[in-house]
């Protein structure tokens, strides 16, 4: 019965994409010492086809839940929002992979990207059963919110993984270089492609929370309420804000920026789940059966 | 010495720095108006942290935050910032698009340690030189030769126009703060709850909980609660009438839902809350009888505190609501008064719950002599429901929108499109026959892709310059 219904809403293939991201994960994790060029290819192959499946599911899961009456995207609770999260991730490490040479990120994104699925398979916390949409929800702004949001999110945790990157890089790089040093491009490289991710995710970013705002606008009586959630978002806009005005002033060197995108990330995750564990407010997928507003 | 000082002023005002410094304080502000629940009662906040604790945060300001005097004084300082580095952008984004541009000397001269530079020489002529180097950097933008033709300087340019999106980006937040303040002029957010069937023109403001006359009046005829098979609720539907004032005429009735509100002559209604309330006036069908005629019924719906004939002995009655009903206690009483005499009460007399546990549901009677007075549970008979609308006038909020829409775009092409140029310096050397060809490129940004680009294009150039 289980099986059946998991098959059925799509959950299924998110359980077993998280058994092909590990898989690239552990991949990732030998190349990391080993240096091996075959095994992170085949590493990023695993992952390209956890991805589809992710995309399969996606699909599945849509379908369902329009058919069993509900008429918003499942993307609204913990469940599903963590599960694209991992998606987008995902996608991210793809295309940056299609431009780059970074298999080194590759150990970090998957590593994300399963905790992420892992918990939503796993945690009581998260349960995959796709629940009506509460009336504050039910709203065509929904789905363009929610997908500009996760693909600043998605990009946000791509320039933390190359952030850490280039720390680890640079920290040593007068010192003797391991292999997994030598394994990683120049940090010219790292300092641009963090800058190029952290300026596609504060594209989104900006462009959620305009339409967020929007969204408010027709729904609760205001566009800004300072709402936690909205205040979160707030401070992770002016976070990167900082990052990328700070690159203007003197002294603050690639180390300092990468530092930022690490700590920008920290943001984006309280912002995300930390806002909804800790504070109650107008947003909230962490407090199972909470409605937002009414 | 004024003037160094206003320079001053006005480089601190406009600069980078401040503007960061700026982010990180209004940043971490906003954070502790997020752990600090913001705008409760005194009472609340006193016994969450204590008196003492309570008047810390009070004097800190930390309970009210984003109206306290310092986060607007930090939001109106980078708005001082903002316009200033506009201001400050501008001239320079109109001379790197419209000229004049650098020379290449000038360029050099500057030293700037992102630069790069190049030299090659070459036995072709000059014609054939420019050609290849068009080939790789574009038509050149401008292309100035001295008198004797021994040098020629050429400045290649592409993407100059979009040295205007940051501008534009910092230009559309400043759209965005006018769009806000004016709206927080002229706009108002407030709320108020009406009872299905009653109307109001008042509402209160969410700010300060003191009351204002709508243009208007609105009436909730009907509330309702829409659940999914699973009891969760799907919609929340208030119907509401917008009456005109003067005439007392039905504009409009729509169904108010939330993400559905309703917007009459500027002002928004959104459905926020709903609940039930204990009645003041209710409505409760009695059936009475005579315990002598077995034949007499009579159902009569009785409004508390109205009398109502009984039809029996010329009695009249009244259904009386206790003023503090205790738990589990019938909540009425009944009067019962001689129909000829005015307001005189002949007795009081109390209901009793009829003592049968086969009966599904509870039966209330009360006697005087042989009338019989009965009902059965007064939620059957009607629900009350009140509606919580909140009414807004979001005045100048599309001026919100357009700063938003310019700003997302700006961004978009602040970042993703670069001015490109190269500047170009041809020199014959007359005694050896030869061109030195100098090329001096300067990128936006310090990027490695920008740097193997150019030294690809520079190598093709060189390939090319050396066949003869």
């Amino acid at each position: 019965m289980f099986a059946n219904v998991s098959a059925l809403d799509g959950s299924l293939y998110f359980t077993i994409s998280l058994f092909f991201v590990l898989a690239s994960f552990a991949g990732y994790f030998i190349f990391l010492f080993t240096g091996n060029k075959t095994i992170s290819r085949i590493s990023f192959g695993i992952l390209i086809a956890g991805f589809i499946i992710q995309t399969a599911g996606f699909v599945i899961r849509w379908i369902y839940a329009y058919k069993i009456g509900i008429d918003t995207p499942p993307l609204v609770d913990l469940y599903d929002s963590m599960v694209f999260f991992a998606y987008v991730i995902i996608l991210g490490f793809i295309l940056i992979r299609i431009f780059y040479d970074f298999d080194a990120l590759g150990f970090i994104i998957t590593l994300v990207a399963s905790l992420a699925l892992a918990f939503a398979s796993f945690s009581p916390l998260a349960p995959s059963a796709i629940e009506p949409t509460i009336p504050a929800l039910q709203s065509y702004w929904l789905l363009y919110h929610i997908v500009a949001l996760f693909l600043s999110y998605g990009a946000f945790g791509a320039s933390f993984g190359l952030g850490i990157l280039y720390l680890i890089k640079s920290g040593k790089s007068n010192k003797k270089q391991g292999r997994f040093l030598t394994l990683l491009p120049s940090s010219n490289i790292i300092e641009e492609a963090i800058y190029k991710v952290i300026v596609f995710g504060l594209v989104f970013l900006t462009a959620g929370i305009v339409i967020g705002a929007a969204w408010a606008d027709s729904a609760w009586g205001g566009y800004w309420s300072w709402d936690p959630k909205e205040t979160w978002s707030l401070i992770t806009f002016l976070t990167y804000m900082l990052f990328i005005h700070a690159r203007f002033t003197k002294g603050w060197g690639g180390k300092k920026m990468a530092w930022i995108a690490v700590i920008g990330f920290v943001v984006v995750i309280f912002c995300y789940l930390g806002v909804d564990l800790i504070i109650p407010g107008l947003h909230s997928y962490a407090t199972p059966g909470s409605a937002p507003l009414l | 010495m004024i003037m160094t000082m206003l320079s001053k002023l006005n480089k601190f005002l406009s600069s980078v720095k401040l503007a960061i410094f700026l982010f990180i304080a209004i940043a971490v502000f906003a954070m502790v108006g997020t752990f600090i629940n913001q705008g409760d009662t005194i009472s609340r906040y006193k016994s969450i942290f204590g008196s003492q604790t309570y008047h810390v945060l009070y004097w800190l300001g930390f309970l009210n935050i984003y109206d306290s005097w310092y986060f607007i004084g930090l939001a109106v300082l980078l708005i001082i910032n903002l316009i200033m580095a506009s201001v400050n952008i501008l001239p320079r984004t109109l001379k790197a698009v419209f000229g004049p541009y650098p020379s290449f000397k000038a360029m050099m001269d500057k030293k700037n340690p992102k630069a790069v530079y190049e030299v090659i020489e070459s036995k072709k002529n000059i014609e054939e030189i420019k050609k290849t180097l068009n080939k790789k950097f574009g038509k050149p933008f401008t292309e100035k030769g001295n008198k004797d033709g021994a040098n020629i300087e050429l400045y290649y340019s592409k993407n100059a126009i979009f040295r205007f999106s940051p501008f534009i980006a910092h230009f559309s937040v400043i759209i965005i703060i006018i769009g806000v303040m004016l709206n927080f002029r002229y706009g108002f957010r407030s709320y108020t709850n009406i009872k299905v069937g009653e109307k109001t023109n008042v509402s209160y403001l969410l700010k300060n909980q003191k009351p204002i006359k709508l243009p208007f009046i609105i009436r909730l005829d009907k509330y309702e609660t829409k659940y999914y098979p699973d009891g969760i609720p799907k919609s929340y539907i208030s119907k509401i009438s917008i009456i005109k004032k003067r005439t007392h005429t039905n504009v409009l009735t729509k169904n108010v839902m939330v993400n559905h509100p309703l917007t009459y002559d500027g002002i928004t209604i959104y459905q926020a809350s709903y609940g039930q309330y204990k009645p003041t006036k209710v409505i409760v069908r009695i059936l009475v009888l005579n315990l002598k005629e077995p034949k007499f019924r009579k159902y009569v719906y009785a409004e508390t505190g109205k009398a109502y004939p009984a039809g029996i002995d010329n009695l009249n009655f009244r259904f009386i609501p206790y003023k503090n009903p205790k738990r589990d206690e019938i909540p009425f009483y009944l009067k019962i008064l001689k129909a000829n005499k005015k307001n005189g009460t002949v007795k009081t007399i109390l209901f009793h719950v009829l003592p049968d546990k086969n009966l599904k549901e509870q039966i209330v009677f009360a006697k005087y002599k042989h009338a019989a007075f009965i009902y059965s549970g007064i939620d059957k008979v009607k629900t009350y429901y009140y509606s919580g609308v909140e009414i807004s006038k979001n005045t100048y909020v599309s001026i919100v929108w357009i700063g938003s829409i310019i700003l997302v775009i700006s961004m978009f092409f602040s970042f993703f499109f670069n001015h490109e140029e190269v500047w170009g310096s041809l020199t014959n050397l007359e005694d050896e026959k030869k061109v030195r060809v100098e090329i001096l490129a300067i990128p936006k940004k310090k990027f490695e892709s920008f740097y193997r680009n150019f030294s690809k294009k520079i190598e093709i150039i060189k390939k090319e310059l050396k066949l003869k």
